[in-house]
C-alpha cells in the first residue's frame, strides 16, 4: 500500500512536471474554434517540434494576464486575442514585440511573411490569425415561410417577431445597428466609422439597439461565449442570433438546422500574441512561428470556416478542396471572405474600438443595465 | 501604612505583583494561539482591504510621469488652451517616456480620462522626431486637431493629483468638473445609483421571499417526530451540497422560454404556444433562482433556534386561554427573533455580493453591482474603481450590521 502511494505520488510528480513546466500554454477562446487550433497546428507542432502544448480557455480580455503579471506570475504563453487587444497590451508592455519577417517564416514560393499575411497587423505584438465573420444566423425550421435576407431584417420585428441573441459587448453591435438606420457600408468602405464619430453618432447607434431590445415583438438575449448563439437558436429561446460564423458552420455540420446571413457581416481580424516573460518564451517563440506557417494555418481551416491569415494557405485549401475534414465539404465558400459573401459588408476597425471604447462601454452598460 | 496593608506571598514579593506575572504568561500563551489565526487574518483580509484602498484612490502612476507638465499647468486656469510653456513641458516629458518606453501607459490611462487620447499620443510619438525649436503649441496641434482642443488638456489636468477620489463619486454617478465642482454625469452615462437601488431591492426581497418559505419549513422540523424531521433536513440540506452552478443552470432549464415549466404550462394550456411567459435572463430568474439558492442559509438558524423552544410554552399559553394564532404570537414568534436576525442577516448580506447567479440567469435587467465591478476587473480593467466599489460595498455591508446591533443587538444573533 505504502509503496503503491509512493508510486502514484511519483507518477502524479513527473505528470505535473511535463505538463505544466514544460508545456507552453496556449489560450483561447474554447468550443469549436479551440478544437480547430489543437487539431489544426497545435497538435502536429507540438509532434514536430517535440514541444507539448496545452490548451486552456478563456473569454478575451487581458485582465486575467494582467493579473499574472502584477503578481509575478505568469502561466500563459500565447493568447488568442481581439486586435484592440493586442494594442492595448503591447501599449502596456505585455506581449513580445515581433521582428516580423524574423520571427515568421516565409511562403512555399519564397515570399516573406510581412507579404504573405493578408493585412498589416495592428501593432507590433499581433500577428493575424484568422479572418471571421461577425454575421447573423437562423433557425430554418422554426423562422416560418418568410426568410431574413438582409441585415436590416435582423431589426424588422414586424417580419419577424421573436428575440434576438445579441453579442453582450458593444463591439460591432453598433456598427451593425447603423446599418440598420440606414448606413450603407458598401465594401468595407469605413463610412459607419466615420458616421459613428460624428456628433451624437453612438448615442444614435445605442438608441437604435435599445429600440430592438425594449420592443415588444423583439427584446434581447446576451451571449458572451461563442457556443452560445447556435444553442439559443436550437432551442428556439431567439429566432436569430448574431455571432461568430465559424461556430455556426460548425453547428450546421453537425446537423444543427442554421442558415447564416452574410449582408452586412463585420470582417473582422483575430490575432495571437506571446506573453513577455511567460514561462516557457523562447519555446513559444518556436511553436508559434510553426503554428503560423502557411500549412499550420491552413490545417485549421480544415475544421472551422475561418480564412487563414496567409494568401499562400488559402492556396493550399484550393488546391486541396474539399478541405474540411469530412471529405466532402468544400471549404473555400464558407468562408467569410469569399466571394458571395462579401457583397456588402464593414471591416472591423480596431483603432476606432482602442480609442473610444471607455466612452462606448459607459454608455452601453448604461444603457443594458437600463432596459425594461 | 500602605506596606502593611499589602499581602504578600511566601516569597515576599506582594500578591498582586505575582498575581499579574503569572497572568502576563497567560496572556502571552493566550496571544501565541490566536496568533497563527491572526496573522492569517491579517495577510488574507485586512492587508488586502488595505491594498483595495490604496489603489482605489491612487493615481501617482501619471503624477510621477508628467512632473513638468503638471508644474507648468498648476498657472494655468483651464479656460482658454495652455500656453506655450505646457505644450513645451509636455513635450519634453513625454520624450522621456517614449525613451524609457512607457509612454503606451500613459496613453492608455489618459485614454480612460478622454476617450481618443492614445491614438492622437502614438501619432504625436511618429511625428515629434522632426520638430524643429520652439513654438511647440503650434507643432503639437498640427500633429491632430484634437490637440488644439482644451477638453484633452482639462482631462489632463484633472489627473495631476497623486490621490483622488474620483473613482468613488464615479461610483454614485458623480464627477467633479474641471473647477472641482460636483456634478452629475450625462444622462445617458448614469448607471450606478440604479445598480446600488437594484442589489438593496433585489436583497431586500429576497431575504424576504426566503423568511416567508424557510419559516414554515423550519418550524416543521423542529416540531415533527425524528424519522420524518431527518429526512426533511436532508431534503434542506440536498441542494446546499449541489454545486451552486449545477443549481443556477437547472434553473435556466427550467424557466427558459422553451423550458420544462413553460412546455407544461403550454401543455394544460395555461399559456399561448406564442406567448410564454419569460422567467428567465431577466429580474424574475434572479428572484427565484437566489431565493432557491440562499433558502438553508435562512431555514437552519431558524431550525437551531426554535428546537430549543420548549412544545410545553405553546400548550402553556393555549391552556391558559389563548388561542393557537395568540400563543403562537405572543409566546413563539418573540422566541424565534433571533433566529430570524441570524437568518436574515446572512441572507441579505449574501444577496447583496452576489455574483454568479445573476450573472448566468439576470439577463440585463437582473445584473447587480457586483456584476459591474467583475466587469470592470475583467473587461475595462479599470481595477482602481473596482476596489473602490468593492469597498462601498463592504461599507455598506458594515452599516447593515451596525443598524442591526443598534435596533436588535448583536448578541441576540443566535445561529445554533
Amino acid at each position: 500500500m505504502k509503496k503503491l502511494s509512493k508510486l502514484l505520488l511519483a507518477i502524479s510528480f513527473v505528470v505535473s512536471i511535463t505538463s505544466s513546466a514544460f508545456a507552453v500554454v496556449a489560450v483561447s477562446w474554447g468550443g469549436a474554434y479551440t478544437a480547430s487550433q489543437k487539431l489544426g497546428y497545435g497538435d502536429p507542432t507540438a509532434a514536430k517540434l517535440g514541444i507539448p502544448i496545452d490548451w486552456v480557455d478563456y473569454s478575451g480580455g487581458l485582465s486575467e494576464i494582467t493579473a499574472q503579471k502584477e503578481a509575478g506570475a505568469i502561466t500563459w504563453d500565447i493568447i488568442d486575442v481581439y486586435a484592440m487587444d493586442t494594442i492595448n497590451g503591447c501599449d502596456e508592455g505585455l506581449f513580445v514585440e515581433f521582428d516580423f519577417d524574423k520571427d515568421f517564416g516565409p511562403a512555399p514560393d519564397g515570399t516573406p511573411a510581412s507579404e504573405d499575411f493578408f493585412a498589416p497587423m495592428p501593432s507590433a505584438c499581433a500577428v493575424g490569425n484568422i479572418l471571421y465573420s461577425w454575421n447573423y444566423a437562423y433557425n430554418h425550421d422554426t423562422i416560418g415561410s418568410k426568410q431574413p435576407k438582409t441585415i436590416k431584417d435582423f431589426f424588422d420585428t414586424k417580419k419577424f417577431p421573436g428575440k434576438r441573441g445579441i453579442y453582450g459587448s458593444a463591439l460591432t453591435n453598433l456598427e451593425l445597428a447603423m446599418q440598420a438606420d440606414g448606413v450603407n457600408v458598401g465594401k468595407g468602405n469605413g463610412l459607419v466609422y466615420r458616421k459613428l464619430l460624428a456628433d451624437g453618432g453612438i448615442d444614435r447607434a445605442i438608441n437604435r439597439m435599445k429600440e430592438l431590445c425594449e420592443d415588444p415583438n423583439g427584446g434581447c438575449v446576451f451571449w458572451s461565449a461563442g457556443a452560445k448563439p447556435p444553442e439559443l437558436l436550437v432551442s428556439g429561446e431567439v429566432v436569430m442570433a448574431t455571432g461568430w460564423n465559424g461556430r455556426f458552420f460548425n453547428a450546421e455540420m453537425d446537423g444543427a438546422p442554421l442558415t447564416q446571413v452574410w449582408d452586412g457581416q463585420g470582417l473582422d481580424y483575430q490575432y495571437m500574441v506571446v506573453v513577455k516573460g511567460g514561462p516557457n518564451e523562447a519555446d513559444a517563440m518556436k511553436a508559434i512561428r510553426e503554428m503560423m506557417s502557411t500549412e499550420g494555418l491552413a490545417g485549421s481551416a480544415k475544421h472551422i470556416a475561418y480564412a487563414p491569415f496567409r494568401k499562400s494557405s488559402l492556396e493550399v485549401i484550393a488546391a486541396g478542396e474539399p478541405w474540411y475534414k469530412d471529405g466532402k465539404t468544400n471549404m473555400l465558400p464558407q468562408m467569410p471572405s469569399a466571394k458571395g459573401n462579401t457583397k456588402k459588408y464593414f471591416l472591423v476597425d480596431p483603432l476606432f474600438w482602442a480609442d473610444n471604447s471607455t466612452e462606448i462601454n459607459e454608455k452601453w452598460e448604461a444603457m443594458k443595465a437600463g432596459l425594461k | 501604612m500602605e506596606i502593611e496593608n499589602k499581602i504578600l506571598t511566601t516569597d515576599g514579593v506582594s500578591l498582586e505583583e505575582s498575581l499579574k506575572k503569572a497572568e502576563k504568561k497567560n496572556k502571552i500563551k493566550a496571544f501565541l494561539l490566536v496568533a497563527p489565526l491572526l496573522l492569517f487574518l491579517l495577510i488574507t483580509y485586512i492587508f488586502p482591504i488595505g491594498e483595495m484602498f490604496t489603489r482605489s484612490i491612487d493615481d501617482k502612476m501619471i503624477t510621477n510621469m508628467l512632473p513638468k507638465t503638471f508644474k507648468a499647468m498648476e498657472k494655468w486656469d483651464g479656460q482658454e488652451l495652455p500656453p506655450e510653456e505646457v505644450f513645451a513641458s509636455f513635450l519634453s516629458d513625454y520624450k522621456i517616456l517614449v525613451k524609457n518606453k512607457t509612454q503606451g501607459k500613459l496613453g492608455q490611462r489618459l485614454n480612460k480620462e478622454k476617450n481618443g487620447f492614445n491614438s492622437i499620443l502614438k501619432k504625436l510619438k511618429r511625428k515629434m522626431k522632426k520638430f524643429d525649436e520652439g513654438n511647440y503649441k503650434d507643432q503639437i496641434i498640427s500633429v491632430h486637431k484634437r490637440f488644439a482642443d482644451v477638453e484633452y488638456w482639462r482631462a489632463m489636468k484633472r489627473t495631476a493629483p497623486p490621490y483622488t477620489a474620483t473613482k468613488y463619486l464615479k461610483a454614485v454617478d458623480l464627477y467633479s468638473d474641471e473647477n472641482g465642482k460636483i456634478a452629475q454625469v450625462e444622462e445617458s452615462r448614469r448607471i450606478y445609483k440604479k445598480l446600488w437601488i437594484r442589489t438593496l431591492e433585489v436583497a431586500l426581497f429576497v431575504t424576504i421571499f426566503t423568511f416567508l418559505m424557510g419559516y414554515p419549513i423550519a418550524h416543521l422540523l423542529a416540531t415533527i417526530p425524528m424519522k420524518y424531521s431527518n429526512l426533511l433536513m436532508i431534503c434542506v440540506l440536498l441542494p446546499f451540497w449541489t454545486s451552486l452552478l449545477v443549481r443556477t443552470a437547472s434553473w435556466m432549464i427550467l424557466l427558459q422560454q422553451q423550458g420544462v415549466v413553460n412546455d407544461f404550462f403550454v401543455m394544460i394550456g395555461l399559456v399561448a404556444d406564442n406567448n410564454r411567459p419569460e422567467m428567465m435572463y431577466n429580474k424574475v430568474g434572479t428572484y427565484v433562482a437566489m431565493s432557491q439558492i440562499l433558502l438553508p442559509f435562512m431555514v437552519l438558524p431558524l431550525y437551531s433556534v426554535m428546537k430549543t423552544i420548549s412544545p410545553s410554552l405553546m400548550r402553556a399559553g393555549k391552556s391558559l386561554g389563548g388561542t393557537p394564532f395568540v400563543s403562537f404570537w405572543k409566546i413563539y414568534f418573540p422566541l424565534t427573533i433571533s433566529g430570524i436576525g441570524a437568518g436574515s442577516l446572512l441572507v441579505f448580506i449574501l444577496a447583496v455580493g452576489y455574483y454568479i447567479t445573476p450573472e448566468l440567469v439576470g439577463g440585463a435587467s437582473g445584473k447587480l453591482i457586483s456584476n459591474q465591478i467583475a466587469y470592470h476587473m475583467k473587461q475595462t480593467l479599470d481595477w482602481s474603481f473596482a476596489s473602490a466599489m468593492g469597498l462601498m460595498l463592504l461599507c455598506g455591508v458594515l452599516s447593515i450590521y451596525w443598524i442591526y446591533n443598534k435596533l436588535v443587538g448583536i448578541d441576540n444573533i443566535k445561529l445554533g
